[in-house]
């Protein structure tokens, strides 16, 4: 078959032979000559002063690296710059860095970390959104509980909720999820005549230049950033591996050797970031004959001890907790809390999977609460094209959830199924389940994700730039900091170059960032590659056609934010996304009786994300959020004791097996949006987001109870069956 | 600390000898326990005597309706045997995964005494005998004797564990379930294991034991007592009786797994689907 | 102390000379070179170490190598050569099981292994050979889906 890039379908990805055959070189993989390990000392407290450190004398050709060794900038540059490379003096949580400790044989720094002993003085720590919240001092930072709060409106709230007839209110909770990609942080730095490189795990190369210029005083020329092949990141590698990347580069400009630096799976766990738990009020006010006239939603989310990318998820979490629903007049106000705990960041999803399952959740009872069919409920309430989004902005696109819905329904006999699961679920009475027979239940979901950065990001703080060369043999390199991190960018934007300038795909070259070439395209993250850097290039590509007779030539592009969208960033009004990728989830389940364990009997999953660029990349991903979605759903329970995390390895920390959940159903709905290359919108993280609350309600409907937390384990299922059914449920 | 490798159970035995030593076979909870970061040394704190390897310990036979399985045998072998009846291999096909199966054994199970053990239900239920080994001889022990406690047995410093035997009876009903946090490679929260024997309605002999509800496996004779020869007419009084007093024996606890309350109701819940649904009290 | 362990790897014969106590995993990527095994979690967990021990799938994180002495270790990179794997490797292509690539060396050690004893797996079977070997990546379908495939393409392979 001839290798031509054809949009849509599938070719083999190019990344795909060296790591079928286990020779794609990771990180921990990579030997340079003379590389010393590192192991990092971690605060074993959740609060408290330094008082000393009591070292061991080291042997020749070890080092210890810590605070005193830092140049620069001692703190990361984030959305929020709080968190320093290395503790000064004080702690916040538990697995801070305090100090690394490097040489050429691990045994020995094993030996050594063993032999440390930290003096601390403790401090009270503030554990949960609750101490926070009635916290009157002794606050983790500056003079508020809080390191950000929104609030923003719509319409007319006061008078919309004067003249509605009653009111449903809900609260909501959701846990940690942790990131578990197999391949634990990992960075190799080599620093030689004043100027250093870093290779590594990561999503953003860029960010990473960054944070090691500030830390190591070094000029942008002399600080160069290589993504290596990387083992999954899921937002757990876009802003944290800048703390590992700078600890080995100061240790390798101190060693005068390059370091390199792999956590285990308990530190990864421990100390690094995870997906914001989050409390979620919703009260929504409906008029005489069930029309919701306006929403009051408060939203909690703990953020950890350092604010990092906490203010960015706390707005994405604000702008989607309203749902695809038009409800014209809305009061939205949500804080980020500081705890003790380790950081609270950037998850597949970002916000999105805690506000989607609050409000499916909420919707859901609504339709129960007024004996309305869940799927006809929602559908009154549908955000139509010409519409405008809770932030006001103009919903100027097709917007084809009727289809999503449709085709939902069809593929997994929806209505069939809710109408025979209620049906038993009411005459089964207070179901104690003591018979053998499995209770059934089957749970929607309808969702969206704004694609690209937050607000006007894109505009004002990314500012991406994409460049194509034509060299003289004809073939053309892609330079672009996006990462490939599993989600195919290498596959994928090459198709799209290749495509455009009519070339076969094996012109096209591109390989894993490296700052010393590539421009700053943004960070791999929101769901942007494809629709912002791809266009980038595809513009690129279309000047390069024009010129195609040149011999050798480099095309730059930068971002333009597109015409007729605005955002005012301190009203949180306008676009909040130039764009959405929609979909609905439909999770069928049987809760056994006696285990009270659950099983997902079927999953269906429709989505719009403009167009496919590969469709079995595009479900891949599918399968994989699903997958994810599904842990975060049931099975990923992570919980804080006095602030240290509980479950600290894979085998407590359970992520799904093959075992565990069968394929999801997929169909993908055509809506090519015109600014994406080729029609595309992001893909990446929409698959996952409204899976929690289709499984949800699937168990709510087959227990008939209300669920309100995740994860929804079976001790909670039978916690909540031992208690009375509210609501007429 | 160092590994040694026998070429013999009798070579074996004399490393048991002197300095405290440790038994590895599969190692896959040993390696866990004593884990260290990558590159470094696994923490042993004494030398440790490799016994996997051992021909002497790597028999399975079946006869005289009793299966002999030597310690060293791994459970995947065990469960790839025909002649080992189902309800001998069923608890064993659900611990860790492929690969962890290939590797660990019943001896290496036994010795790690693990109240959550997925293969101790069995062992205790269908009252396994052990046969261990010094250098005075051997020495023949019920598993419901050699395990004290979590992490706890009789098994002296000069001591291998060498056989399990199983005895194999005409059980004509046979429930095993486990509850745990997912469907494959997890730890038991709360596991049930049940075998009964009825003819002509009436029940000729159940066994019934129960994991990760007290500190070691319990097996209730006194609830079994109750049943012998009883009815199998559907009725649930006497699985009432029964479940009532096993309630009595279980003492759960809370821990970073789940939670006191629902192991305890579903280990009952789960005894009772085995006396009411599967053997008909 | 160092002890010296033979075995075969790779079909080869293989002598080290290193501390009998430690990993196997360590042994094939430090001193030999051979880092197609991966570690995710080090406790046997989630399978990105598999390797194969006298044909059967297990966890290096967990082997001393004390106890590989006199056996046949394949890696992935002993692996790859054969036609097995030229098999498998264009069902997992064909059905793009294969994204950020870090669980696959150890799954298609664990579809080789599956398939040596049992060349005709249902998806039952599938999920369960597999069920060692965590991917975060793919959801498990596309790998099942690749399995299978090699099954009832691999006629006389297995």
């Amino acid at each position: 078959m001839k290798d031509e890039a054809w949009i849509g379908i599938p070719v083999r990805r190019t990344d795909f032979d060296d790591k079928a055959e286990g020779a794609a070189v990771f990180t921990a993989d990579m030997a340079l000559p003379g590389t010393l390990h590192a192991r990092t000392l971690r605060s074993a407290v959740p609060r408290a002063r330094i008082d000393r450190i009591d070292l061991p004398s080291l042997p020749e050709g070890y080092h210890y690296v810590d605070r005193s060794d830092v140049p620069g900038s001692n703190i990361m540059p984030n959305a929020i710059s709080d968190q320093p490379f290395f503790a000064d003096g004080r702690v916040n949580y538990v697995g801070e860095p305090i100090m690394l400790i490097v040489g050429p044989d691990r045994q020995v720094l094993s030996d050594i970390l063993g032999d440390i002993r930290v003096h601390y003085t403790e401090e009270k720590p503030i554990l949960s959104i609750e101490e926070a919240e009635a916290a009157t001092g002794g606050f983790i930072h500056g003079g508020l509980p809080y390191f950000v709060s929104y609030e923003y409106g719509k319409g007319d709230f006061e008078r919309a909720v004067s003249e509605a007839a009653f009111s449903v209110e809900d609260e909501y909770r959701t846990g940690y999820q942790e990131h578990a990609y197999l391949e634990t942080q990992s960075m190799l730095a080599s620093f030689v005549g004043g100027a250093v490189t870093v290779y590594g795990s990561m999503q953003c190369p860029y960010s990473v230049k960054e944070s090691v210029e500030a830390a190591l005083a070094l000029d942008p020329e002399n600080v160069r950033v290589v993504q290596l092949p990387t083992g999954g990141g899921f937002g757990g590698k876009e802003d944290y591996p800048s703390l590992p990347a700078v600890h080995a580069a100061l240790a390798s400009m101190k060693a005068g050797k390059p370091v390199r630096l792999v956590f285990d799976r308990k530190e990864d766990i421990i100390s690094t970031t995870k997906r914001h738990p989050s409390r979620i009020r919703i009260k929504s006010y409906l008029s005489p004959e069930g029309r919701i006239l306006a929403r009051d939603i408060d939203v909690c989310t703990d953020a950890g001890a350092y604010a990092g990318l906490s203010s960015v998820v706390l707005q994405r979490l604000s702008f989607s907790v309203c749902g695809v629903y038009g409800v014209e007049n809305l009061r939205v106000r949500s804080y980020a809390y500081a705890t003790n705990k380790c950081v609270s960041g950037a998850f597949r999803g970002f916000g999105g999977p805690q506000a989607f399952f609050a409000m499916e959740m909420h919707m859901e009872h609504i339709s129960r609460r007024l004996g309305r069919d869940p799927l006809a409920f929602r559908r009154s309430h549908f955000l139509k094209q010409g519409g405008t989004s809770s932030t006001g902005g103009l919903l100027a696109y097709p917007i084809r959830l009727d289809d999503i819905a449709d085709a939902l329904k069809e593929a997994s006999r929806y209505d069939e199924k809710a109408a025979l699961y209620q049906k038993a679920a009411a005459s089964a009475g207070c179901r104690k389940g003591n018979g053998a027979a499995p209770l059934r239940g089957i749970g929607l979901s309808m969702f969206f994700h704004g694609c690209g950065f937050t607000g006007s990001g894109e505009k004002d703080t990314l500012k991406a730039k994409a460049k194509l060369r034509k060299n003289r043999d004809g073939t053309v390199e892609i330079l672009a900091s996006s990462a490939e991190i599993g989600q195919g960018s290498l596959t994928t934007l090459r198709k799209i170059v290749a495509k455009t300038l009519g070339i076969p795909i094996g012109d096209v070259v591109h390989s894993y960032p490296d700052t010393a070439r590539c421009p700053d395209s943004g960070p791999t993250v929101a769901s942007r590659t494809v629709m912002i850097v791809g266009r980038l290039l595809m513009d690129c590509a279309l000047e390069m056609k024009g010129r195609w007779k040149e011999e050798e030539f480099e095309v730059a592009r930068s971002y333009v934010y597109p015409e007729g969208l605005s955002w005012d960033n301190d009203r949180f009004q306008g676009n909040a996304y130039p764009e959405y990728a929609w979909g609905g989830n439909v999770v069928e389940v049987e809760v056994d009786p006696v285990t009270y364990e659950v099983g997902v009997t079927g999953v269906w999953g429709a989505y719009d994300i403009g167009e496919p660029m590969d469709e079995r990349i595009v479900a891949g991903q599918i399968d994989g959020a699903v997958a994810q979605g599904l842990g975060y759903a049931s099975m990923e329970v992570l919980t804080a004791e006095a602030g240290r995390m509980l479950q600290d390895n894979l085998t407590t920390y359970a992520i799904p097996t093959s075992a565990d959940f069968p394929r999801t159903k997929a169909r993908l709905i055509p809506n090519p949006y015109k600014e994406g290359p080729f029609g595309a919108k992001g893909l990446g993280e929409l698959p996952l987001v409204g899976v929690a609350p289709a499984f949800a309600s699937a168990v709510g409907q087959a227990i008939g109870r209300q669920v309100r937390r995740l994860p929804v384990t079976a001790e909670y299922i039978m916690r909540l069956m031992d208690e009375e059914a509210d609501d007429g449920d | 600390m160092t590994i040694r490798r026998p070429l013999s159970l009798s070579e074996a035995l004399y490393m048991r000898q002197g300095a405290d030593t440790v038994l590895m076979a599969g190692g896959t909870d040993l390696m866990v326990k004593h884990r260290a970061p990558a590159g470094a040394r696994p923490s042993f704190t004494k030398d440790v005597v490799l016994i996997g390897h051992l021909k002497e310990l790597g028999y399975l036979k079946v006869y005289d309706d009793v299966a002999r399985i030597g310690a060293a045998v791994p459970l995947a072998m065990i469960i790839q045997d025909a002649s080992v009846p189902g309800y001998v291999k069923e608890p064993l096909m659900s611990i860790g995964s492929p690969s962890i199966r290939n590797m660990a054994t019943l001896g290496g199970n036994i010795c790690n005494s693990s109240p959550a053990g997925d293969s101790l239900t069995m062992l205790y239920a269908l009252d396994a005998v052990l046969t261990i080994a010094s250098a005075a001889g051997l020495r023949e022990c019920a598993v419901s004797d050699f395990i004290e406690g979590p992490s706890k047995n009789r098994l002296a410093k000069d001591e291998i564990l060498v056989e399990i035997a199983i005895p194999l009876m005409d059980y004509n009903r046979f429930f095993y379930r486990k509850a745990a946090q997912r469907r494959a490679n997890a730890v038991s929260k709360v596991s049930f294991y049940g075998v009964a024997q009825v003819s002509e309605g009436r029940v000729g002999s159940v066994s019934m034991a129960l994991g990760a509800v007290a500190p070691t496996v319990v097996r209730d004779r006194a609830a079994e007592a109750m049943l012998i020869g009883a009815e199998a007419d559907g009725r649930h009084k006497l699985s009432e009786r029964a479940l009532d007093h096993m309630d009595g024996l279980v003492v759960p606890i809370d821990d970073l797994r789940s939670t006191k309350a629902y192991r305890r109701r579903v280990a009952l819940g789960l005894a009772r689907h085995f006396l009411e649904e599967v053997v008909g009290l | 102390m160092e002890t010296e362990v033979r075995f075969t790897l790779n079909g080869k014969p293989a002598e080290v000379l290193a501390d009998p106590l430690r990993r196997l995993i360590d042994v094939l990527r430090d001193d030999l070179g051979l880092t197609g095994t991966k570690e995710g979690c080090g406790e046997g967990e989630c399978g990105a170490c598999s390797v194969l021990v006298d044909g059967r799938l297990v966890n290096s994180c967990l082997v001393p190598l004390a106890a590989v002495a006199g056996r046949d270790i394949v890696t992935i990179e002993g692996f790859r050569k054969t036609s097995r794997f030229v098999l498998l490797k264009e069902c997992f292509a064909d059905e793009g099981a294969v994204q950020c690539g870090f669980c696959t060396p150890g799954m298609v050690l664990a579809a080789q292994a599956l398939l040596s004893s049992n060349p005709h797996p249902d998806e039952e079977a599938v999920r369960e050979g597999i069920s060692g070997n965590l991917c975060r990546c793919t959801g498990y379908s596309s790998i099942i889906a690749a399995v299978l495939a090699a099954s009832k393409r691999g006629e006389g392979l297995w």
